[in-house]
């Protein structure tokens, strides 16, 4: 078994990226449409959300299925500290992310103890917690009704200049900018001896934890950093949208990611990435076959689960003979 | 105090439900090592097929009853030959996602042909309710406590006076060796499969006549029965029916104390269970 940890991308490819940046920055001029943008917008916030849940079950090998309940947690965090206190999104970005990652860190110290199908199903059982008491705590979550009124920031330079966020061209900018430092510092993450501990993790946690790494560590950096990215998603997502609610817990979101993850390819960076933009403008080819939606969903997680469970990324490896990357039993995490 | 008799029996029937579907659940991850989360969907379908049969078709209870179990048997054994037979031997995260995606799509599917509405299936019975001991219940309920009891006791019969129940257990704890014995591993794994979705489809069809039928019963019973077998033990059958009843009962319990909350109860169990018991209440072979 053969793992080989970042794999060096050619020039060709770097080039690639150029082309790329080029399109993302003047996006808000060519699509025109005001619609498209909100899409883009919520595609940058999958975009964490996915490459963080990737940091988890890709790169770590733990089966979280409870991300959605830090990327609410983040979102609650934002709300109240925006309502109560006034706070802007360059302190609600930080805050909420400390937030998630504080109540991960605490979640850590109960269930990374256990693996296989009790970590899955803890994961499951903390994110019905979290929506039950956003649900329920009304004194400060509104229950059901949520918590409207959260404003995007405005961002003014010496007292000459002033950017209202609140137009959908800026926010995008706004968003472009987070969603890019954000994932470029889990590159680095996944790409730093962190990170190859965290795959050593995934490969034979015993073997890693005989080769003197506290694998435990390991696991609750993983799912610390992973849980941060998710709570700055969260408030990046309440300050655009200006509104959360119990909802934000729903696993359907968790499910979302996941397929995002798995669609670009897991245990890669670009693989979510990828795979959130897809996934995003996917659902809107397929407006027409609203009915049928989550069916036609379900249905092609399967088919990536049991057939290609490398992902798109796994598929393109393998067409281009670069498949030494990871050899490992099929499905494997 | 004069409640407390009557809080018991209510959780005593929810519970043995949540038996019926944990059962399944125990022994389809205890001789296949997948933890399907698909399994409450067995349940959902049940009880949709029982309220087709009786309300769109115009059978009688009984025989609608019988046909729905038998149709979500056949659906299982069909299931078990295609899918779970390719993620057989696949890690925990592959038959983890695939089976989550298969509950989807059958909540889904389900929603489409049944619409959202909460249904009802007629009960044969007459309507009122029996007084005994302090306790007020409907012949429904104790319908439902019957027959888990009957099943019970026939399985524990099956398993450990029958050869197919020996094979059964010799698969449960080594399977390379019972294979090696000659046990036909594919035959027991079809048989495993449809009695579990056999079991949580009958629970659908008799809590579907108590309560209702509506599409989302199935993932919130796929969460019961996963907090029920961590409570339990995953691979033992009498933890799978202990867990169920005690999940049953606290859950009748919290709603004293906290209405709102009463889904919290099973939750804060199962965090306890993992910190103090990792491998369940019962739990020896895991």
């Amino acid at each position: 078994m053969v793992v080989m940890i970042g794999p060096r991308r050619s020039a060709g490819i770097r080039w690639a990226m150029l082309p790329l940046a080029a399109i993302l920055l003047i996006l808000p001029c060519l699509v025109g449409i005001d619609y498209y943008l909100h899409v883009a917008i919520v595609c940058l916030v999958f975009v964490i959300l996915a490459v963080s849940l990737d940091l988890l079950v890709g790169y770590c090998g733990l089966l979280s299925l409870g991300h959605t309940a830090f990327f609410a947690f983040g979102a609650y965090a934002a709300a109240l500290l925006y309502l109560h206190l006034g706070a802007p999104l360059w302190i609600t970005l930080f805050a909420s992310g400390v937030f998630a990652a504080l109540i991960a860190w605490l979640l850590g110290l109960l269930v990374l103890g256990v693996r296989g199908h009790r970590f899955v199903i803890t994961t499951i059982i903390f994110a019905e917690i979290g929506r039950l008491i956003a649900y329920n705590w009304t004194d400060v979550t509104h229950g059901q009704v949520g918590l409207p009124g959260i404003r995007p920031p405005v961002l003014s330079i010496l007292g000459v200049l002033e950017i209202d966020f609140a137009s959908r061209a800026a926010y995008y900018y706004l968003a472009l900018a987070i969603t890019t430092v954000c994932v470029a510092a889990m590159w680095r993450i996944a790409h730093s001896p962190i990170g190859w501990r965290m795959v050593a993790l995934r490969e034979n946690e015993r073997l890693t934890e005989a080769s003197g790494i506290d694998t435990r560590g390991i696991a609750t950096i993983a799912f610390v950093l992973s849980a941060f990215f998710a709570g700055v998603a969260g408030s990046l997502y309440a300050h655009y949208t200006g509104f959360v609610s119990p909802d934000l817990f729903y696993f359907t979101y968790t499910t979302t990611m996941l397929i995002m993850v798995f669609l670009g390819g897991k245990g890669t960076i670009v693989g979510p990435v990828v795979g959130a933009v897809l996934f995003t403008i996917l659902p809107e080819a397929l407006r027409v076959a609203a009915d049928f939606r989550l069916m036609i969903f379900s249905a092609m997680l399967l088919v990536l689960v049991v057939f290609a469970p490398e992902g798109l990324a796994g598929l393109f490896n393998r067409f281009t003979g670069r498949s030494r990357k990871l050899t490992m039993r099929p499905g494997d995490a | 105090m004069d409640f407390i008799p009557q809080y018991l029996f209510n959780g005593l029937v929810v519970g043995s439900s949540y038996a019926l579907i944990a059962v399944g659940l125990t022994a389809i991850f205890g001789l296949m090592q997948i933890a399907n989360f698909a399994h409450g969907q067995f349940y959902m379908l049940g009880a949709f097929m029982a309220y087709w049969f009786t309300r769109v078709i115009g059978l009688n209870f009984w025989p609608a009853a019988a046909a729905s179990v038998f149709a979500v048997m056949l659906l299982g054994i069909l299931l078990e030959r295609t899918l779970f037979r390719l993620l057989r031997g696949a890690s925990l995260s592959s038959s983890v996602l695939a089976t989550i995606a298969l509950s989807i799509f059958l909540e889904n599917l389900a929603l489409h042909v049944w619409g959202p509405r909460p249904q009802k299936i007629p009960s044969p019975f007459e309507p009122g309710g029996i007084e005994a001991l302090g306790i007020f219940t409907t012949p429904d309920r104790l319908l439902m406590l019957g027959i888990t009891a009957a099943v019970v006791v026939c399985l524990h019969g099956a398993l450990h006076y029958t050869t197919t129940g020996k094979a059964v257990r010799a698969t449960f704890q080594q399977r390379e060796a019972a294979a090696l014995v000659g046990i036909d591993i594919d035959k027991l794994y079809t048989l495993t499969f449809a009695i579990g979705a056999g079991l949580a489809a009958l629970a659908g069809v008799i809590l579907g006549m108590i309560f209702v039928v509506q599409p989302s019963m199935g993932g919130v019973a796929t969460l019961k029965a996963f907090i029920v077998v961590t409570l339990g033990g995953i691979s033992s059958f009498a933890g799978g029916i202990f867990g169920g009843l005690l999940l049953g009962i606290a859950e009748s319990f919290g709603t004293i104390i906290a209405p709102s909350f009463k889904d919290a109860v099973g939750f804060v169990l199962v965090l306890m269970i993992l910190l103090y018991k990792p491998d369940g209440l019962f739990g020896k072979w895991s």
